[in-house]
């Protein structure tokens, strides 16, 4: 067996505690105690083996049962003492008495140890009397044990953890559940401890002092001298409060006279709405003494405070500018004369609103026509009514042929234009007149097919012209600059709504499609341009390609009338909101200027056609008279001064003047007003 | 589909979100009920704003999100917790009927320092007296409120706000920087400059103040925790500025007669004259004779020994004053004219107040403008016997016995002449008449457009105080002096007086004239159009007419004008022009107002 091993191991304080219990046993026993021994050491060796095998062998090696049960019977009781003197040391299982091992002297089992190699491994069993040689195995258990260590090494402390149970959150290794206060333990030390404070205080010896009273002067110095601006700089965002408002004279106890309101006006103040009426009354006080307690003092430093914390503050730069430094700079209207300012004559005979007016290329005469269905013609320097034609109905608009050779007015009915010989000039032109006007046939000289029903060409009978039956109500008529051409405008009429008429082959047709509905059609004065006012917009077409070229936003909500300079490259759009646009057709398709005129609708707008002026007429019975410089430089944008405002018409019915055009030659202006009234105006 | 103002997750915000935030979701931030939320938002001085885009409504209040963080890293905001935490603790161990405990919790509630928050707020001292109106105008307010326990306004808070208004005065009418005073029906406002900063603050009448149930006290005491603070603070540093000890140890006396200001202005008074390296132990001194006094009043209330210790201290006390007071003004050799003005205004003048006059206004506003005054009652300076008085205040129907050598006036004539900056002659002031108006020194008039009549009389008497002597106050003095007058006490005989009549006469004939041109040129006619007027005046009624016909045309012409340069305008131009003009429109309307009833109020007195 291993035994051998273990004999050149050194001497230990074990050995010699082995060798001093040692000496009193006796040798008989000797031979006994060491079969015990073998038996045991066997049962472990084979325990040993097993453990090598198996695990659950070596638990089972463990247990007490499969030990051999001790000789002795007696039990736990102090052996020294009671079997001192006996013989025996106890009683074995069958109940006899078993007997001491006789006593070594000292000296003799000292030599026997120092003789014996394994004498280190005995150790003396008092209970059984007897002396036990450790095996080598043993020794290894004592060892570990010792050492703190499991007495046998096969066993593992650490083992991994088998679940073998299924429970709620299986699969973490630790639970965060906060620590449940049944777990908790008070604790004793901290329980004295306060017991102690407690006594301590009961006692006097610990003071509390439960006010601090110290604290109602605790101010110091808190602006230093070396508090600077850095400081400052770092709340950038803060803006002060307001002050509020110093009082005035009315705030006194005893103001002045006139700064007290009267009964009435107090009672008129409960009239006004809450917000406008005035939040204090001044009131006044004889005397010193009769000034009573203010009742909203607390309401309002209350109110103050609520301002304070509740409502937004933003800096909020207060210009403090002399309202006339805003004016802009205007050219002097001396400057810019001459232009009409005065109302210089009158043309006195419609007997109802003059609907339209229209000037005669040679600056001679006048045409109007008006509501009470006549058409007249006026010597514009007396005055003088020449002419007058009933046409029984409401004359809309009337125009003079521009060109000077063909003194044709046409007038425009509800459905019908009549083309009129105004009978002025000499015989050879009458002549020509009367040809032109003439139609052998009726309708014969129509061959476009889609404008078949739209116009009838028709010789008027009554007053020797031609009569152009429309299919629908014409709202606008216009010459082209050479007084062969005109256009009619039909704004029902969809896809006929513009009517292009020639008046040598008194020939219609309807060239432009797809149109919104057209509020006014002006020509070009020079080139082959065709402007269409829709309600927003204002299209230019080009007329020898029949093809839209331009698109004008006005931006007002509805166009009344356009107008052309005579230049062709700029016009003005008077709008129903009193707005008036002045467009450079080369700069922009978006106004160059607005301006807001009139606060009613402008029924007019006209250019000069030599001078630089032009004017709009409103229903707010006046009309504005504005200078323009169109420069032929194409980066100076056009000077249109404000001139004047001439006034003079009488409102009727909501209307006021109807119409207006300057005279061809001088920078006199015409308008026609609801009052039934032609005013003439000039420099 | 995402919503209007999708953000990815993870992505910060941008722009107006990022800078402001909403009051509810701030205090969702910091975690704090709307109560405590509000209590910082005073305490830090943080108010609302307005984003360029209000991103989450019109109708919400903004914060700057900067405030937001400033205040979420605020001390005070854990203290704010702590004390609420506490508070449920009294709740609790009330509803416990743990009295004892709650009592003992009560006792130590977690208090708090606002020193920090006004240094933070008022970095430099200049700061905190521009902002100060607000917060002398609520402590003076709550000093004269009634203590009222079911709204929390303790009694201690009370005389605290008492004691600093106190000071404060004392400090303003000791260094004679007053400068405006003026009774209202709501009180009477004050102006001081202090280090170039103009002060105005409103005390309430003396009298019972008004309670009114729409007013929440939790808003306003928070304000006033607040504004107590600072004031102190202010106090302490101005009262070092003069070499003064801060919280100053008053007179028990005195102040047992309700006479604290009194007591202050001693105070002040003496230990401004002293290095403050003897401070301390004057302080020390004075405090050992103020508890020998509280010992005697205490061992002996006696009338007597009252009496005994007030001929003691004040025998030699208002020369001693002066004396005090002069030796002062002496020393600081920096202070600028307006000071100086104040200063002498009221010089070697004695004031006393009759009992029925509110006193504090009057003991602050006559110490500022130099004079000395006393009162009727225990304590005072000197006795209302005393011939050198040389006015007595009094406000009551008749004056029972008068003595001769003293001026009668009511308390306005004091307002009066620290506005006007000059003594005015007390006739229009006497006892039982009704003074003339009262006026705001806070108008300006010439920008207001109006003058009233006392304002002019006032600025010729100044003139002439001036001696700068224009043609016409030369003519308002004897105007003054009505010669009805001297013949009654016989300086002038009857042919002098006939002549001075003349002479007046004619005075005011001329005066008339000069008064008409000057409106007409503030009304802005010009001097040809005022030779047409003369004319038409002269030659009557008819050309009158002509004349009104004849203006028409002109104002219309005058109007096309600017319609003319209105229409060139542009909108934004357009918009401002004519708010400018509708304002100016507005101001003029009130003006004519006024004038309207000035004129009707002298001819239902003429006529």
């Amino acid at each position: 067996m291993g035994k051998e091993k273990y004999e050149e191991s050194s001497s230990d304080e074990e050995v010699n505690s082995s060798s001093d219990v040692v000496e009193a046993s006796s040798d008989e026993e000797v031979e006994s105690s060491s079969d015990e021994v073998e038996a045991s050491s066997d049962d472990v060796e084979s325990s040993e083996d097993e453990s090598s095998s198996d695990n659950e062998k070596v638990e089972e090696s463990d247990s007490s049962e499969d030990e051999v049960a001790p000789r002795n019977t007696v039990g736990d009781i102090p052996l020294v003492e009671w079997h001192k003197d006996e013989e025996h040391i106890g009683y074995d299982i069958k109940g006899r008495k078993i007997k001491k091992q006789p006593r070594k002297d000292k000296l003799a089992s000292f030599i026997e140890g120092a003789d014996d190699p394994k004498n280190w491994r005995k150790i003396y069993d008092e209970y059984n009397d007897e002396e036990i040689e450790l095996t080598k195995d043993e020794i290894k258990i004592i060892q570990r044990v010792i050492s703190g260590r499991t007495p046998h090494a096969e066993v593992n402390p650490y083992e991994d953890y088998v679940d073998w149970f299924e429970y709620e959150d299986k699969g973490h290794p630790l639970s965060n559940a906060p620590e449940p206060k049944r777990r908790f333990i008070p604790s004793k030390w901290e329980q004295k401890r306060v017991a102690n404070l407690v006594r301590k205080i009961r006692a006097g010896l610990i003071k509390v002092s439960d006010q601090n009273k110290e604290e109602e002067h605790n101010v110091y110095s808190l602006w230093t001298d070396d508090t600077d601006s850095v400081e400052n700089k770092k709340r950038g965002g803060y803006v002060p409060a307001p002050k509020p408002k110093l009082p005035g004279h009315e705030e006194a106890y005893n103001p002045p006279v006139e700064y007290i309101p009267t009964a009435e006006e107090i009672n008129s103040y409960e009239l006004m709405y809450e917000e406008d009426r005035p939040k204090f009354i001044p009131r006044r006080y004889l005397n010193y003494r009769s000034v009573p307690a203010y009742d909203k003092g607390v309401k309002e430093s209350f109110d103050r405070c609520l301002d304070q914390y509740l409502c937004p503050r933003t800096r909020k730069k207060r210009i403090n500018i002399d309202p006339e430094s805003l004016k802009p700079k205007l050219p002097s209207r001396k400057d810019l004369r001459p232009y009409p300012t005065t109302c210089y004559l009158e043309y006195r005979g419609h007997m109802g609103p003059v609907n339209c007016i229209s000037v005669d290329p040679s600056g001679q005469w006048l045409a109007s026509g008006s509501t009470d269905g006549t058409a007249r013609v006026w010597e514009i320097e007396t005055g003088r009514c020449l002419k007058i034609w009933e046409v029984g109905e409401v004359a809309r608009q009337i125009c003079w042929n521009p060109s000077p050779d063909r003194p044709i007015l046409a007038v425009v009915l509800e459905y019908d234009v009549l083309l009129l010989n105004s009978g002025m000039g000499d015989i050879d032109i009458q002549t020509k007149m009367k040809e032109l006007l003439h139609i052998s046939e009726p309708g014969a000289t129509e061959d476009a097919g889609d404008s078949k029903s739209a116009v009838t060409w028709i010789q008027h009978e009554k007053h020797d012209g031609i009569r152009m039956k429309h299919f629908k109500a014409v709202s606008s008529i216009e010459w082209h600059f050479k007084g062969d051409y005109f256009t009619t405008v039909v704004p029902s009429g969809d896809s006929k709504a513009i009517l292009l008429h020639q008046l040598s082959k008194k020939h219609s047709e309807t060239p432009f499609r797809k149109l919104g509905i057209p509020v006014t059609a002006v020509f070009h004065p020079s080139k082959k341009k065709f402007f269409v006012a829709t309600k927003k917009f204002v299209h230019v077409y080009d007329l020898s390609k029949v093809e839209k070229i331009q698109k004008l936003e006005t931006g007002v909500r509805e166009i009344s009338s356009i107008s052309i300079h005579p230049g062709g490259e700029n016009i003005i759009v008077g709008s129903k909101e009193g707005k008036m646009c002045w467009f450079d057709l080369e700069l922009s398709t978006r106004p160059y200027k607005t301006l807001k005129v009139h606060s009613k609708d402008i029924t007019r707008v006209t250019f000069h056609r030599t001078y630089p002026l032009f004017a709009s007429a409103s229903d707010d019975c006046t009309a504005y008279v504005f200078h323009s410089t169109v420069y032929s430089d194409l980066n100076q944008n056009p000077l249109i001064v404000p001139l004047e405002i001439l006034r003079g018409h009488k409102p009727e019915h909501g209307r006021g003047v109807l119409d207006c055009k300057y005279h061809p030659r001088q920078p006199w202006l015409f308008t026609a007003g609801a009052d039934s009234i032609i005013k003439l105006y000039c420099h | 589909m995402p919503p209007k103002h999708y953000r990815a997750p993870g992505k910060k915000k941008e722009g107006n979100a990022a800078k402001y935030i909403t009051r509810t979701k701030a205090t969702k931030y910091l975690q704090v009920s709307l109560n405590t939320f509000r209590k910082l938002c005073i305490l830090k001085g943080i108010f609302p704003r307005v984003p360029k885009k209000k991103f989450e409504g019109n109708h919400k209040t903004y914060y700057s999100m900067k405030d937001i963080t400033f205040l979420a890293h605020e001390p005070l905001l854990e203290k704010l917790r702590h004390k609420r935490a506490h508070e449920k603790k009294v709740k609790k161990a009330k509803a416990r009927k743990n009295k004892e405990l709650a009592e003992r919790l009560l006792n130590r509630m977690p208090t708090y320092k606002l020193d920090r928050l006004i240094l933070e707020r008022y970095p430099t001292f200049v700061d905190a007296l521009r902002d100060l109106d607000d917060c002398l105008t609520m402590v003076h307010l709550f000093a004269s409120l009634p203590a009222v326990e079911g709204e929390r306004i303790q009694v201690k808070r009370i005389h605290n706000c008492r004691r600093l208004s106190h000071e404060w005065q004392a400090f303003i009418s000791r260094t004679h920087s007053l400068r405006k005073t003026f009774i209202s029906v709501k009180g009477i406002y004050y102006q001081a400059e202090v280090q170039g900063q103009k002060i105005t603050w409103l005390t309430p009448h003396a009298l019972q103040q008004v309670l009114t149930d729409d007013v929440d006290f939790n808003i306003m005491l928070t304000f006033l925790e607040f504004y107590e603070t600072l004031l102190g603070f202010v106090n302490f540093k101005l009262y070092n500025s003069i070499n003064v000890k801060y919280p100053p140890i008053l007179d028990p006396r005195l102040e047992a007669l309700a006479a604290e200001l009194y007591a202050l202005f001693r105070y002040v008074a003496t230990g401004s004259t002293r290095k403050p390296a003897e401070n301390q132990s004057i302080a020390s001194t004075e405090e050992k004779k103020d508890s020998d006094e509280k010992m005697d009043t205490g061992v002996n209330e006696s009338d007597l020994q009252l009496a005994q210790l007030q001929h003691q201290l004040p025998s030699n006390e208002p020369g001693a004053l002066m004396q005090l007071l002069e030796d002062s003004n002496n020393d600081d050799d920096d202070v600028d004219q307006d000071t100086i003005e104040c200063k002498t205004l009221f010089k070697n003048l004695k004031f006393f107040l009759s009992r029925e006059v509110p006193r504090e206004a009057l003991l602050f506003i006559i110490p500022a403008f130099g004079g000395v005054v006393s009162w009727e009652g225990e304590g005072t300076p000197f006795e209302e016997t005393d011939e050198d008085i040389a006015y007595q205040i009094v406000d009551r129907p008749t004056q029972g016995h008068k003595f001769l050598s003293r001026h009668y006036v009511q308390p306005q004539w004091v307002f009066d002449c620290v506005n006007a900056r000059i003594i005015l002659p007390a006739d229009a002031y006497m006892v039982g008449m009704v003074p003339p108006p009262h006026l705001s020194p806070f108008v300006d008039d010439e920008a207001e457009g109006y003058m009233p009549e006392y304002a002019e009389t006032i600025k010729q008497l100044q003139a002439t105080a001036k001696k700068n002597v224009m043609p016409l106050p030369d003519l308002d003095n004897q105007d003054l002096a009505d010669p009805q007058n001297l013949i009654a006490d016989g300086v002038m005989d009857r042919t002098q007086a006939n002549e001075a009549a003349e002479e007046r006469r004619k005075l005011q004939l001329l005066e008339k004239q000069y008064h008409d041109e000057l409106k007409m040129e503030m009304s802005g006619i010009t001097y040809s159009a005022t030779l047409s007027n003369k004319k038409s005046e002269n030659s009557g009624s008819e050309e009158m007419q002509h004349k009104d016909e004849v203006v028409v045309p002109v104002s219309t012409e005058k109007n096309d004008e600017d319609d003319r340069a209105k229409l060139y305008m542009s909108r934004k131009k357009r918009g401002l022009y004519e708010a400018i003009e509708i304002s100016n429109q507005r101001k003029k309307d009130k003006v004519a107002v006024l004038k309207e009833r000035k004129r009707k109020a002298a001819a239902s007195k003429s006529g």
